[in-house]
């Protein structure tokens, strides 16, 4: 079975736990891997209950979704928010459109150019001649939000650029992924002791992919992103539940 | 601790939103402090403000600078730094003397060697011991190696600012053939964390030296090739010449050090200057150029390449062999006392101030940085310029915010 949907290029499925260490206590698995294809009646959602926006409108409110129609849809207003989302049927249909388009998106990522500190150079080599990020499609380094699909925060996170970090993550269109390169915004790294320091982004943002090191090498970034191109395939379809979340295991 | 863990951003106190505050406004959300805040926040008529940053691809990090426009002119400007303000300093009194040097290495990331050559130095002097002579021509060696590397990024990062994409690609290919063979001698590619009190961590390697003869085989030609691609451009020169022109007795009142300060006429540098280390034993010049303008500032660089690429060339013919570190004890309790040494870093006087109390921990360890000093000048330098030239400017005194912000 996984065999064949590997052949298709589908993912490897339910048993590909690789996204999450195995190591972490609450290792939901479930959470992260492809889910089975929904149907609109019952969507499936996931409840996420680490972050949450700031614009209190945004991804539903945190509610689960309970609109199954478009005319629900149009009555609850959600077509009115300004979270750059798709409005009308794709809203409501998903599955169909994304699946074709989240392999267009896999294949285009278009990170956004905020280095914050030493990992950016780094970030910077791994864009630049020798590791060619291009050969991948991740090239494209953007210096407005508004074109950015991708956020990599590359450097160490103070608690004074926390807040205009997370409004460029707010600033984003979705369907928008969130990349912690490096020790200080994975866990506050050799910082962490700081009073200054935000110990780990995930405490203000989701995460999805981590590249520990510091810095990690240009490769690591490189493989990191190849890891968030298999993670946008193997979800796809589902974005916009948001599934992701911070993966820090609770009572750490 | 539990409780904070899975704590979303908008709990945590330390964290202030702009919804609250409204942090993204360029004027402060609290009365004028000081005359000058008084007065620069004033607008006159015609005027209007504009936020730079933080987040501006050309601010070389964190920075936001607070333009007061007039037009399309810049009147005045205000840097507001401390986004990427790490503690650095408080984190260096509770850690030992070993720790801090790992503490220190990030605070100019592009050239970490020299964060760490600063430190080491004092606490040396702190402790009266005397480095091997081999040690200390491994220091030269690897140093002028990232003070190289240091350069050519400036040279991307400046024609980059400028909105020229093709340098940065050239010299990435320098700067990753020096960090790879750096990283092959110390085991890091950026934060190095190579030397230590009393000597340096590791001996030369054969992997080192043979990337090393590699690249030195053919440099100067690589440099060369490099220079072709701005300095014979017009539109570059043109764009470069007569911008944030400053005469050297002001760049002295500035506390100007470095290439900055070289670029307006004073051949002041601190290893000849305060011969440090083996420095007084090696043969270079101290390039100088009297414009003190943007193109002055980035030539001046270029030759500092060529004397960096002569002082690896001597230090490979000279070194000597013997131990590369002083017998030491692994716990250090220096006794009390007071101990300055400062280092030219690719940017200028990087010094350290450490002060011991007798305990296995320095009781404070002041860090001097030159990015901070030429930060200050921005505003004095782009007065009746345009906004474009503001980066431009800001690109040429090469500040790197690790260093400004600590």
């Amino acid at each position: 079975m996984a065999l064949d949907r590997e052949a298709q290029g589908l993912g490897t499925g339910p048993a590909d736990a690789t996204q999450m260490p195995a190591d972490q206590p609450s290792n939901r698995p479930s959470i992260l891997v492809t889910h089975e294809s929904s149907d609109v009646a019952e969507p499936i959602v996931v409840p996420n209950t680490l972050w949450t926006s700031t614009d209190p409108m945004a991804y539903g409110g945190g509610r689960p979704t309970d609109i199954t129609h478009l005319r629900e849809f149009e009555v609850a207003g959600g077509g009115q928010r300004d979270d750059a989302r798709w409005t009308g049927p794709l809203e409501l249909i998903p599955t169909k459109a994304d699946y074709v388009l989240d392999l267009i998106r896999a294949n285009s990522l278009w990170p956004l150019l905020s280095g914050l500190a030493c990992c950016a150079i780094e970030m910077m080599s791994a864009a630049t001649s020798k590791n060619d990020m291009d050969r991948w499609g991740m090239f494209p380094f953007r210096a407005s939000p508004r074109q950015a699909d991708v956020l990599i925060v590359a450097g160490t996170l103070t608690t004074k650029m926390a807040a205009p970090l997370l409004r460029l993550w707010e600033q984003m269109p979705e369907p928008k992924w969130c990349v912690a390169m490096g020790d200080c915004t994975t866990s506050g790294g050799r910082y962490k002791r700081s009073y200054s320091t935000v110990e780990g982004i995930d405490r203000i943002m989701p995460v999805d992919v981590y590249v520990p090191g510091c810095p990690p090498r240009p490769e690591g970034l490189i493989y990191g992103m190849m890891k968030l191109q298999q993670l946008i395939k193997d979800r796809r379809g589902h974005w916009n539940e948001r599934a992701v979340g911070p993966t820090v295991p609770e009572g750490v | 601790m539990t409780a904070t863990s899975s704590r979303p951003s908008a709990d945590d106190p330390r964290i202030t939103l702009d919804q609250e505050l409204g942090i993204f406004e360029p004027v402060p959300p609290y009365p004028p402090r000081t005359e000058r805040e008084a007065e620069f926040y004033t607008l006159g008529d015609g005027q209007m403000f504009i936020n730079m940053g933080p987040q501006h691809p050309s601010t070389h990090g964190v920075l936001r600078l607070v333009l007061k426009l007039e037009g399309e002119q810049v009147v005045d400007l205000d840097p507001v730094v401390g986004y990427l303000h790490r503690g650095v300093e408080k984190l260096c009194e509770n850690a030992d003397y070993h720790h801090t040097i790992s503490q220190v290495d990030p605070l100019e990331y592009i050239s970490a060697l020299f964060n760490e050559w600063a430190p080491v130095m004092a606490y040396e002097k702190l402790l009266d011991v005397e480095v091997p002579r081999r040690a200390e021509y491994i220091r030269v060696l690897s140093a002028e190696l990232n003070r190289i590397a240091s350069h050519a990024l400036f040279m991307g990062w400046m024609a980059l600012d400028l909105g020229g994409l093709t340098p940065i690609l050239w010299s990435f290919i320098e700067r990753d053939e020096i960090v790879e063979m750096l990283g092959a001698l110390t085991g890091q590619r950026m934060l190095f964390n190579y030397f230590r009190i009393g000597g340096v961590n590791g001996d030369l390697n054969h992997d080192f030296m043979s990337r090393l003869g590699d690249w030195m085989t053919r440099a100067t030609d690589q440099i060369e090739a490099n220079l072709t691609l701005l300095n014979t451009n017009e539109i570059f020169v043109r764009r470069m010449r007569g911008l944030g022109t400053i005469d050297g007795q002001t760049a002295l009142q500035m506390c100007w050090t470095g290439p900055n300060l070289r670029a307006t006429g004073l051949p002041f540098d601190i290893r000849r200057a305060h011969p440090f280390s083996v420095y007084q034993e090696l043969d270079f010049d101290i390039p100088t150029r009297i414009e003190g303008d943007c193109l002055a500032r980035y030539l001046l660089r270029l030759d500092e390449i060529k004397q960096s690429l002569r002082i690896i060339d001597q230090c490979l013919h000279r070194m000597p062999d013997g131990p590369i570190m002083a017998k030491l004890p692994r716990l250090i309790r220096p006794r009390p006392g007071r101990a300055y040494a400062a280092v030219e870093s690719p940017r200028g006087q990087y010094a350290a101030y450490a002060i011991s109390d007798g305990t296995d921990q320095p009781f404070r360890l002041r860090i001097h940085d030159p990015s901070f000093i030429h930060l200050q000048s921005v505003g004095q330098l782009v007065q009746g310029q345009l906004i474009a030239d503001t980066m431009a400017v800001m690109a040429s005194l090469d500040p790197v915010m690790g260093g400004v912000d600590k």
